[in-house]
């Protein structure tokens, strides 16, 4: 028997409402970014893949990625603004 | 029967209107309108003809009617002040429902731009439309409206004051003001880099962009109407409902397009 | 001595008047709420019916229709207070109930149901295999000439929800086509799946048993045939069909 974890995303105060659609999609978008920055292997990452794989339908999942894949993504993942601060820190 | 005869018997200050076959035309060509422009949406009839044609039946029905009514007002006396007072209150309750309309399709705006959805990325104008630029032709758009704000209180003055030849001119400038408005619109549209059918934005643009222009259009044909009525003397000092209910018209949709200029143009870009 | 031979109700039954048995506090909750406004709906039925049966009765002779009374300053000041008071009385813990079962602090699961014309679609995507899949299934009704001995007719699905009691539960709620409703009357929930849109809601189940809801937002022809079905078991239970999957 494989051992599980009984581990959801819990209450986030950016989304307190009952629609949860933005908690969903922040979610995407930030683990976009973060793979962008720092590599697919960095940990942290992993929290916001947790959250919305959790919260988002697989279709809609799917959906983003054939987007992503073919350049019609409509979200906002330009991660300049972040590279910026990650240089000044390591100088 | 005239009004002075009339006058001697009659206990009441209205006039009874003769049998009239305007209500049910008008009725069958906004069916026949409605129809059409369904039917033409959705690919059943393919020839925009049919929509020519039951536009022209409502144009002419409007016209025979409203030609009736200047027959009992103007030539008969119909309108004493309290059937005068009474079609003010009529209009006003119109005006007020076209509030209403507009009322509506502001909320629709608001609700889709100040929470944008996920499918246009959560920004607003959406991804991918490029907005138009409150400073070029919407603020020329807005100047002449202002001015036909204040050209058309000139002419109301000078009806007011009885002098005709400035009441002339003055509503011939505020139709021409109108006119040029509704050109600069056809323009914009047409320039326009997103269409209808570009998302929620340019939907409810069109929409209420739109529907202020065809009722631009139908200012430009009551202002063309009171000043040929003008010009043909139908007009006095004391009675001038048409002329009346045209400035204020064209105040409301004057104020209207201020807001449309102020949240469709210039916040919302 | 009800106790004795209790048997809990999770489905609909004929002539079912009252509500399901909960399962949930906050469906423990809502029935609180109904026999609270219940009373208070009862006293003023009462005494509006009592007033008009007095008048029409006892007409002449009746104190209530006072018919020289044209003006009372301290009367309307009373039937304008008291019934704001009473809706006050009854709005307070409405509200309290309403935003208590609004809350989704700290959930150990989440459940994703999807309404499709005309099936339910759940993923469990919290459970991840070595592969990377996860739990995903669709649930259809059994169709009448289908069922078997003990089944519900309109009621029973081929894969229902599995889920741990004494858990904090998510419902992620959602629809692919139209708006469909999930609802569950023992769990007091209730919520539209609006497609486009994630409807979040709770649940803490606190016996273990086999609760039945049905699609409650007319979606099309056959609005009656998509029900949902849970069956609450226990942890180790849970675990082990999580496994199976």
């Amino acid at each position: 028997m494989t051992e599980y974890k009984l581990q959801t995303p819990g209450f986030d105060a950016r989304f307190p409402q009952q629609n949860q659609t933005k908690h969903c999609y922040q979610s995407y978008l930030d683990y976009h970014k973060c793979v962008a920055l720092k590599g697919s292997d960095f940990e942290p990452c992993k929290v916001f893949w947790h959250t919305f794989q959790s919260l988002c339908p697989h279709d809609w999942v799917e959906n983003w990625d054939d987007e992503r894949e073919k350049g019609i993504f409509p979200g906002d993942l330009s991660i300049d603004q972040f590279k910026d601060k990650t240089e000044e820190k390591k100088e | 029967m005239s009004i002075e005869t009339r006058s001697k018997f009659q206990l009441f200050p209205s006039h009874e209107v003769n049998p009239s076959p305007w209500p049910i035309y008008m009725s069958f060509s906004l069916l026949s309108l409605g129809l059409t422009l369904g039917l033409l949406m959705h690919g059943y009839i393919l020839s925009t003809w049919w929509l020519i044609l039951a536009i022209s039946v409502v144009i002419s029905t409007i016209f025979l009617w409203t030609r009736d009514i200047i027959i009992e007002g103007t030539y008969l006396g119909g309108h004493t002040i309290a059937v005068k007072r009474g079609l003010n209150i009529g209009f006003l309750i119109f005006v007020g429902t076209e509030i209403m309309i507009f009322i509506a399709l502001f909320w629709g705006y608001f609700h889709s731009a100040m929470n944008p959805s996920i499918e246009i990325g959560c920004q607003w104008p959406p991804v991918g439309i490029t907005s138009i630029k409150p400073t070029e032709l919407p603020l020329l758009n807005t100047i002449i409206l202002l001015s036909s704000g204040a050209t058309v209180t000139w002419a109301h003055e000078s009806v007011l004051s009885r002098n005709r030849h400035n009441a002339l001119l003055g509503l011939f400038i505020t139709t021409l003001l109108i006119v040029i408005f509704v050109l600069c619109q056809i323009c914009e549209f047409n320039s326009a880099t997103f269409n209808i059918t570009d998302s929620v934005y340019g939907s409810i643009f069109y929409a209420t962009t739109g529907l202020h222009f065809i009722h631009m259009i139908m200012l430009s044909l009551m202002l063309a109407i009171c000043t040929a009525r003008m010009y043909v003397y139908h007009f006095t000092a004391t009675h001038h409902v048409n002329l009346e209910t045209t400035i204020l018209y064209l105040h409301i949709l004057d104020i209207i397009w201020l807001f449309i200029y102020i949240v469709f143009y210039w916040w919302g870009c | 001595m009800y106790m004795l031979n209790n048997m809990l109700n999770d489905v609909p039954t004929p002539w079912g008047m009252f509500f399901q048995d909960s399962a949930t506090p906050n469906m423990e909750g809502m029935m609180e709420l109904h026999n609270n406004v219940m009373f208070y709906l009862c006293m003023m039925l009462g005494f509006v019916s009592y007033m008009l049966y007095n008048m029409l009765t006892t007409y002449n002779h009746s104190v209530l229709p006072y018919k020289y009374l044209y003006h009372g300053q301290f009367i309307e000041i009373v039937w304008t207070t008291f019934p704001a008071m009473i809706l006050l009385i009854i709005a307070f813990p409405s509200f309290i109930l309403l935003y208590i079962c609004d809350e989704v602090i700290a959930p150990a699961m989440t459940i994703k149901a999807m309404g499709l014309q005309w099936y339910w679609k759940y993923e469990y995507s919290d459970f991840i295999d070595d592969k990377g899949e996860t739990i995903e299934f669709e649930s259809y009704m059994i169709p009448e000439d289908l069922l078997e001995e003990g089944q519900l007719r309109q009621l029973d699905v081929d894969s229902p929800i599995v889920c741990p009691v004494d858990t904090h539960m998510r419902f992620i709620v959602t629809a692919a086509d139209v708006i469909h409703d999930f609802a569950m009357p023992s769990l007091g929930i209730k919520i539209d799946a609006v497609p486009g849109r994630l409807n979040q809601t709770s649940a803490l189940i606190q016996r273990e048993g086999v609760y039945y809801g049905q699609c409650s937002e007319l979606c099309g022809v056959m609005h009656s045939s998509m029900p949902i079905k849970i069956e609450a078991v226990s942890l180790g239970e849970f675990l082990a069909w999580i496994d199976e999957q």
